[in-house]
């Protein structure tokens, strides 16, 4: 005899769904690509902000001024750490401290590399002045505090060294003494030294290295500003292009824009993905119900002749599509992750955008909306079948019609 | 315990109505075992469907103590469905998916408050003689053993009233017997039967007895001469008796 207790609700939810197991796992696999598709359009979109929300907030700079034509070039090094050189008059770093509304403004010169030992591409090095610098040391991971000093090196996330080792550029042996925060940007890909080492790097690359690199004298690649309390960013930005002429001002909305303009393409790719699984699906999903429905009309039947109310068996019904509506989200979600987390830095590379892993709340939010719509599909295609079986006559259903 | 009135059902079909059943009166008293016989289509099944609250009547009024089934909600009714009756049907009515045990636990589910438990469904499993069987599913039971799991079913609640159509139709006799049986001792034990057949040899098992023809009902007087039901095949039948059956 058997030793089971109680025989309840859920049970027999289980028990029905187990009983058939190939139609089952049809409809867990359609609802798993729909939830897939869902989650990882919203994991995308939700890392790629993050990244950038994280990016800026680190760099702790308000606004990135960079020669008129080089604004996207600009853009490019701070979100994807795409390898550069562009210069203008060191005299544009004077202006834009005099412009009104400005706290605080540094230099930044851009190299462009060769591929170093370090790495598997190129990198972006920036060369900085320490004394008005006021971002980097925010960043730093390892090390935190330290001022680099003659042939120091701070390196991005993204570049394998220890602190503590040496890095060579263009035939110029670099120490690194500290190491920054993932942000996902292109800082994760570059490396930052002085002004001076850069220029002696530059200056020996004639001799020591394979092509030789230069930097223009008395020219800069970039100004980082920060402006004063109260005032707007995107304010003083208008001004330093109208006070300095030939100079491109980047903010963070501007770089949103940038990244969103890149991601639209694939959102719009992973959201069209979805909404045709989608219009594909509920159809799919009510016939393979309402087929369902219509073999357990009988079955049905007979609860309420047992005593079931229409209630019970509509809450049997959407038990066990939801069910499988769960599962299957869970193993779309699950498998969807996995593939983002383990290929992240190729599909961020792919489609050059920031990227990091989103917040667990984001990853909650994507996970916890990819399983509602779901759940609301399953729902909509359980409508017919719900009806179709709650308005037959229980017992003319049991005898097939037969009066 | 169980009183139709004026009770007729009507179903469309195509363009043409069928009266199935067609004004009929009854009253079932408290341990009653009645048994109502007819030819396969006469309409009594769909009559016993009305009486167990399955079929709305399309006139008429059924009372289940009292209740008027048909002004009833939906969960009214499955609530006297629940508790007043146990059913048993023609056919092999068992939810595939769960074992005999469960299914027999089935109607519980329905009834939380009532005296189902898990030591009544064994106890009812082992009165029907399913003890060793209570764990297989019901795709692997025999005819007999399926309506034994109904019969078991249909007492889990303890309802009063116990409605059965065709029960014993696709049994043997032997298995026919046992389960009259069966159904005999608990009408002994206070339980009502309404049961429908249309096997005249179970007419002796009735304290009343009906003939449904074409949707109308009408009662057999009591005895019937040379009626008696035994084991034997092709005995349980006295000739003359079939013969005035069949002429009512």
């Amino acid at each position: 005899m058997s030793k089971t207790h109680e025989f309840r609700f859920f049970r027999l939810v289980a028990r029905n769904l187990a009983h058939r197991p190939y139609r089952n796992i049809a409809t867990v696999f359609i609802i798993a690509i729909i939830a897939g598709t869902l989650f990882a359009s919203q994991y995308l979109m939700s890392g790629a902000e993050q990244s950038l929300d994280a990016g800026i907030s680190r760099m702790g700079a308000d606004i990135l001024v960079v020669p008129e034509r080089y604004a996207a070039a600009g853009q490019s090094v701070i979100l994807t750490g795409t390898p550069t050189s562009f210069f203008f008059e060191d005299s544009v770093f004077e202006k834009v401290t005099r412009v009104q509304g400005v706290a605080k403004a540094s230099p930044q010169i851009y190299i462009a590399t060769l591929f170093a030992s370090c790495c598997a591409a190129p990198v972006q090095m920036i060369a900085i002045d320490p004394e008005s610098d006021f971002t980097i040391s925010a960043w730093l991971k390892r090390n935190p505090g330290v001022v680099p000093g003659v042939d120091d090196i701070i390196i991005g996330n993204s570049v394998i060294q220890n602190v503590g080792r040496d890095l060579i550029f263009y035939g110029h042996t670099f120490h690194v003494v500290g190491i920054l925060e993932k942000t996902g940007m292109g800082v994760d890909n570059a490396v930052f030294t002085r002004f001076e080492d850069a220029s002696v790097m530059a200056n020996e690359s004639g001799t020591k290295a394979v092509r030789k690199v230069t930097i223009p004298e008395g020219m800069i690649s970039a100004v980082l500003v920060k402006v004063l309390p109260g005032a707007s960013p995107a304010e003083v930005a208008l001004e330093i292009q109208r006070q300095v002429p030939g100079t491109k001002t980047i903010l963070p909305d501007g770089l949103l824009n940038a990244v969103s303009g890149q991601l639209s393409a694939v959102t719009r790719l992973l959201s069209g993905s979805t909404i045709a699984v989608t219009v594909v699906s509920i159809p799919l999903l009510g016939i393979i119900s309402a087929m369902v429905a219509d073999e357990r009309r009988r079955e049905v039947s007979l609860l309420r002749a047992l005593g079931a109310t229409r209630l019970f068996v509509v809450r049997l019904i959407l038990a066990e599509s939801f069910s499988l509506a769960i599962i299957g989200s869970f193993i779309g979600i699950g498998t969807a992750a996995a593939i983002l987390v383990a290929f992240q830095d190729y599909i961020a590379y792919t489609l050059k955008i920031p990227f990091i892993l989103p917040s667990p709340l984001a990853l909650l939010a994507a996970g916890g909306g990819a399983l509602l719509l779901s759940i609301g599909i399953v729902g909509l295609s359980s409508l017919y079948p719900v009806v179709l079986i709650t308005s037959s006559e229980p017992y003319m259903a049991l005898r097939g019609g037969e009066l | 315990m169980i009183e139709g009135i004026g009770v007729t059902k009507v179903f469309r079909h195509g363009r043409s109505d069928v009266v199935a059943v067609d004004d009929v009166h009854l009253n079932v008293i408290p341990g009653e075992f009645v048994l109502i016989y007819g030819r396969s289509g006469s309409g009594k099944s769909t009559l016993l469907g009305m009486l167990g609250g399955l079929i709305n009547p399309t006139s008429g009024v059924i009372r289940v103590n009292g209740l008027d089934i048909g002004n009833l909600s939906d969960a009214m009714i499955s609530e006297v469905r629940a508790k007043e009756i146990g059913f048993v049907f023609q056919f092999s009515g068992h939810i595939p998916t769960v074992t005999v045990l469960e299914n027999v636990m089935l109607p519980m589910l329905f009834y939380r408050d009532g005296p189902g438990s898990l030591s009544r469904a064994v106890e009812l499993i082992r009165r029907v003689g399913l003890s060793d069987r209570a764990d297989a599913y019901p795709c692997t039971l025999s005819s007999g053993e399926m309506k034994r799991v109904a019969i078991a079913r249909a007492l889990i609640n303890s309802p009063p009233i116990l409605i059965a159509d065709e029960p014993t139709g696709d049994l043997d006799i032997d298995t026919e017997y046992e389960i009259m049986q069966l159904f005999q001792q608990l009408n002994s034990e206070g339980m009502t039967f309404v049961m429908v057949t249309h096997n005249l040899d179970l007419v002796p098992f009735g304290t009343r007895t009906y003939r449904m023809d074409r949707g109308k009902m009408m009662e057999i007087p009591r005895p019937l001469p040379g009626v008696t039901m035994t084991k034997e095949p092709n005995t349980h039948l006295d000739h003359d008796a079939g013969t005035a059956m069949n002429e009512l």
